[in-house]
């Protein structure tokens, strides 16, 4: 469109928006025009500019300058990661189209959406449905659901970087690709954050060449304040958790000083332990301060949202909980409690306060050990210099193509050959072969290869009209049940006696705990009464020691961009600049490792080797994070056994790790090289670890997706009480009977791409052998080695053989639950 | 297939554990055993999960060496011999069943065995809810009073988790012996393990291909 500045939708909407007192930003005007000349494409720029209304503002203008153009229903699909997040872009949306004065109807569905608003949606579509992706794939399950998309002009993906990095991305791609089978001439438009892989996220979202694509990129930028908290006094052997309760009385005044401020932790067990400290130090917060994170009851945290809005709360200690969603106008301060472990999460936090436009973002850094103080210098230098994570796509998840070909087939059924065509078309499957294909299909049709041992299978079969399809009820019924790639750890309801509903726990840990034991949860003192029906009794307990949950998930380790800032910023701390306040302050932290010890320059690699009462210990510090150091250990233990036969005990964090042994580790200067060398690294990996135990771990979530395991809900008795297994047995039978099985060989590629890091680790191999090792000995724990030394995270390495290991553990003093 | 045995005395009776899941009694030249659950994978099949059937296969192999092994003249189930509806597995087991055609089949009825009175009897399989073989009484699951009686039962599955230092940990399928009960291990290997329901005061026999071993 030529004169697209003179159009009579773009007056309205101009005029519509002076009328509040605003100008369109340029990137709105430009994703407007691009809209209006038919492209798709992706739309960069940070929370409080308007992101939203880029985009959705682009639909309205088309529609007002060509409605002749659009068709009854449904006209712009707009997927998001987050369902809190629906509810006020909806209000906001139908706001403007109230006052801009068009008949749209604007609505939500997502796994909230009372059944009763479901049909009628189904009957009468929306102009403007806001949903996740999840949402979609059920849609997609249903009869004749095509219907609803065959006018559909637009689909808008929110936080796209959210859902990249992930399986649920790829539903959202194939989610894509089936609307783009239903109506081919949509427009296809993703919103993104700044990550480190802008046209990879791209070329992900929109693969198709028939399109037209672009990209607009905001020039506006959030400014950002971080200020570290430092501790009292330093303390020359750091260690994790330590400075909590001091900490509490300088995070006190910040909470004052501010309007609303939000604190961040990076686990629930966490967020409910300062929870309790600030109310401790200062009681008469009780009523203004709250608690949110995921396992808290969701009318509770719409509450807590509510009145975060409203300003009626001071502060709220959240998790990652509070890291996207609704934008909270009152916060003005975010205090983050602890290592962020990545650049771009930092960030985002940081960008949860200060959201009107120009306004600052300010961000207080409270380290819960010294060391983590060299991580804000790190963080400051990596966000001035704008590096921030990519944010890198999965591929062939054979578990979630799986689940959308049952899904196709549950919905209007599909055929294989165009099925096949389109899915190539995907990023996540261009490299599915032909073979592979057939296997899938294969898979939800007979069960497996060897055929004459699946009989009675027939969860998929193929039609008359040569379509594939689902003619059973129940097997429909429990597929819908399991659409989506989130599995959660198995959560139970907790509920009082009397009745009121609290939150959620996992059950791995409620299952250590016995009737009359005491925990904690959503900042309450609670006391078992009994489990029931996936569901736990709980009586208000006057206990003055009660457990945290401690949850499995949230222990993210440390990024490789931010590693790469912690090393330079380490070297550097011998003599720092004048302005870096946290290097300064650590000096006599640093000093003393160097008189000890060595600070590692950015070119050297530090090996420590101590003597304690304790035994013989290795220190190595990579800097690395800790899924790469669990890796790296064992392969060095494994290296040094093949000298020595050794027991090693082995500790980590994210910044190094300890190997500890009764006996003297015959390492030295001589033979350290050949230790670290990076030839023949993989082959020695794979003999170090126990892969098939961690294929077993990730083969639980893919057993889940692929429709192996059937998903008991919290709360719900247990209807499918026969079919229940654990994905841990169904690993194994597939291991003896089926070993070609795609689903178990993508349990080994998600062990070596994620739980590996295989790339990474190669890397640093790579990196230290150009490094100088630096081998230095002393008696005593230098600042580097405390820490870890101090950490609980520990494993064993021993290559023994399961009868052998046994009678070990036996002799020592063993303990059975 | 190695048997691995062991023998143990409980109210002066010889009773033979073995590393398959399942004892002999040499006084009643009994194979006793608990929950074969089949027809399970056939119910998942039917589901929409695939198993393949090879599981009930080893299954019934595994059985197969140990009758023959101990020459037994009775197979005792004390519960969950069929695990849901009638299914292409019963045909498979009905079949298998041919081969041992003086073999006494007793089934002590289990929370899944609903098929009717009248199916079992064309396995020509003896159904009782208890069963009293002095000194023991055989019950799918015991009542939760203590009695005098000693119980053997099975239902739970029950297995054992072996914690070492250093975070070690190892799960396997285990006999629980006390005063007054012995439980069983689940017989097919297509089951998960119990770790949390024991009976006060147990004394553990946990079990590998290899060995026996007792906590």
């Amino acid at each position: 469109m030529k004169n697209f500045k003179q159009t009579e939708g773009l007056r309205i909407i101009e005029n519509w928006m002076a009328e509040k007192g605003h100008a369109p930003f340029t990137f709105q005007m430009q994703t407007w025009q691009r809209y209006a000349d038919g492209y798709s494409g992706m739309v960069i720029a940070p929370t409080g500019f308007g992101k939203t209304f880029s985009v959705f503002l682009a639909v309205v203008i088309d529609y007002l300058n060509r409605p002749e153009h659009y068709g009854k229903g449904l006209k712009l699909l707009w997927i998001s990661p987050l369902r809190s997040l629906a509810k006020d872009l909806a209000k906001a949306m139908t706001e403007a189209v109230d006052e801009i004065g068009l008949d749209w109807s604007v609505e939500v569905r997502n796994g909230d959406t009372p059944t009763a608003t479901r049909r009628k949606q189904e009957r009468l579509t929306p102009d403007v449905l806001l949903t996740t992706p999840e949402t979609m794939h059920l849609l997609f399950s249903q009869k004749n659901n095509s219907r609803w998309f065959k006018n559909l002009e637009c689909v808008a993906i929110d936080e796209w970087h959210e859902l990249l990095g992930n399986k649920r991305g790829v539903l959202t791609e194939l989610a894509i690709n089936q609307l783009r089978h239903y109506s081919p001439e949509l427009q296809i438009w993703g919103i993104t954050a700044t990550i480190g892989n802008l046209e990879e996220a791209n070329s992900v979202l929109l693969p198709y060449s028939d399109l037209k694509i672009t990209t607009v990129k905001a020039k506006e930028e959030k400014k950002l304040d971080i200020i570290s908290v430092l501790p009292d006094e330093i303390e020359i052997l750091p260690w994790a958790g330590h400075l909590g309760a001091k900490m509490a009385d300088k995070i006190l005044p910040i909470i004052e000083a501010n309007t609303t401020t939000l604190i961040f932790t990076n686990t629930r067990g966490q967020a409910e332990l300062w929870y309790q400290l600030l109310l401790d130090a200062q009681p008469d917060l009780a009523g203004l301060l709250a608690i949110h994170h995921g396992s808290i009851d969701k009318k509770l945290r719409n509450w807590i949202e509510d009145n975060i809005a409203s300003g009626y709360l001071k502060a709220v200690v959240c998790t990652s909980s509070l890291d996207l969603g609704v934008d909270f106008k009152p916060v003005d301060c975010v205090i983050q409690i602890g290592s962020v472990k990545g650049i771009a999460r930092f960030m985002q936090r940081a960008g949860r306060s200060g959201h009107s436009p120009y306004e600052r973002s300010k961000i207080y850094f409270v380290p819960t050990h010294s060391l983590e103080l060299v991580e804000v210098s790190a963080l400051k230098t990596a966000i001035k210099e704008k590096q921030i994570e990519s944010r890198e796509p999965v591929v062939l998840t054979f578990d979630v193509l799986v689940q959308f070909m049952v899904t196709l087939a549950v919905g209007q059924g599909f055929e294989e050959k165009e099925l096949c065509q389109r899915i190539q078309q995907t990023h996540a499957f261009s490299y599915l072969s032909r073979e592979d294909w057939l296997w899938c299909l294969q898979f939800i049709t007979k069960g497996g290869k060897t055929l004459n041992s699946y009989e009675e299978f027939h969860k998929v079969i193929l039609d008359d009209d040569g379509k594939y399809k689902v003619k059973s009820r129940r097997i429909s019924m429990l597929h819908r049940m399991n659409i989506g790639a989130i599995v959660s750890e198995v959560n139970l309801k907790v509920k009082y006696f009397s009745g009121g509903y609290i939150g959620m726990v996992e059950e791995f840990f409620i299952s250590k705990l016995k009737p009359g034991d005491s925990f904690i949860l959503a900042g309450r003192v609670l006391e078992l009464v009994q489990i029931k029906d996936m569901t736990v009794l709980v009586r208000r307990s006057k206990a003055k020691k009660a457990v945290s949950p401690s949850w499995l998930g949230g222990r993210l380790p440390l990024t490789s961009h931010l590693s790469h800032y912690l090393r330079l910023k380490l070297s550097d701390a011998l003599e720092p600049g004048r302005l870096e306040k946290e290097l300064r302050f650590l000096n006599p932290l640093v000093s003393r490792q160097d008189a000890y010890s060595h600070i590692p320059k950015a070119d050297e690699f530090l090996v420590e080797l101590i003597e304690t009462k304790d035994g013989h210990h290795l220190f190595m510090y990579p800097f690395e994070g800790r899924l790469v150091h669990e890796v790296f250990s064992a392969l060095i233990a494994y290296r040094i056994s093949k000298l020595k036969a050794l027991t090693f005990t082995i500790a980590m964090n994210d910044y190094g790790f300890e190997l500890l042994s009764d006996q003297s580790i015959p390492i030295n200067e001589s033979n350290i090289e050949e230790i670290l060398k990076k030839e023949n690294l993989m082959d020695d990996v794979i003999a170090s670890i126990n892969a098939s135990e961690m294929a077993s771990r990730k083969f639980r979530d893919i057993a889940v997706i692929a429709g192996l395991v059937v998903q008991s809900q919290p709360g719900a008795r247990k209807t499918s009480k026969s079919l229940q297994s654990s994905s841990g047995l169904i690993f194994r039978v597939l291991e003896d009977y089926e070993s070609d099985n795609l689903l178990l060989r993508q349990a080994y590629t998600e062990v070596f791409n994620q739980q590996l890091e295989e790339a990474r680790l190669q890397q640093a191999f790579e990196r230290i052998s150009k490094s100088k090792i630096i081998v230095k000995r002393a008696k005593s724990f230098t600042p580097l080695s405390f820490p870890l030394k101090v950490d609980s995270l520990r494993g064993t390495m021993s290559n023994e053989s399961l009868d052998k290991r046994i009678q070990r553990i036996k002799a020592q003093a063993f303990k059975m639950d | 297939m190695k048997i691995i045995t062991e023998n143990i005395t409980i109210k002066n009776e010889v009773l033979t554990l073995t590393n398959h899941r399942a004892i002999y009694w040499q006084r009643e030249n009994a194979l006793i055993l608990s929950d074969i659950h089949i027809g399970k994978t056939a119910h998942f099949r039917r589901h929409g999960i695939p198993m393949p059937d090879d599981i009930l296969q080893k299954d019934l192999e595994r059985l197969k060496n140990l009758i023959l092994y101990f020459n037994t003249e009775i197979l005792l189930i004390v519960g969950d011999l069929f695990h849901a509806e009638s299914n292409t597995d019963m045909k498979t087991f009905k079949e298998w069943l041919t081969q041992f055609i003086d073999l006494k089949l007793i089934l002590i009825k289990g929370n899944h065995d609903k098929l009717s009175t009248q199916l079992l009897s064309h396995f020509n399989i003896h159904e009782k809810a208890e069963l009293v073989l002095e000194p023991f009484t055989f019950i799918h699951e015991p009542p939760k009073s203590s009695t005098k009686v000693f119980f053997i039962s099975g239902h739970t599955h029950p297995g054992v988790l072996i914690k070492g230092k250093g975070r070690q940990k190892l799960k396997l399928p285990c006999y629980q012996i006390s005063s007054n009960q012995l439980v069983l291990p689940a017989f097919s290997l297509f089951t998960g393990l119990n770790i949390h329901a024991q009976p006060e005061n147990a004394t553990c026999y946990a079990f590998t291909d290899e060995s026996i071993f007792k906590f």
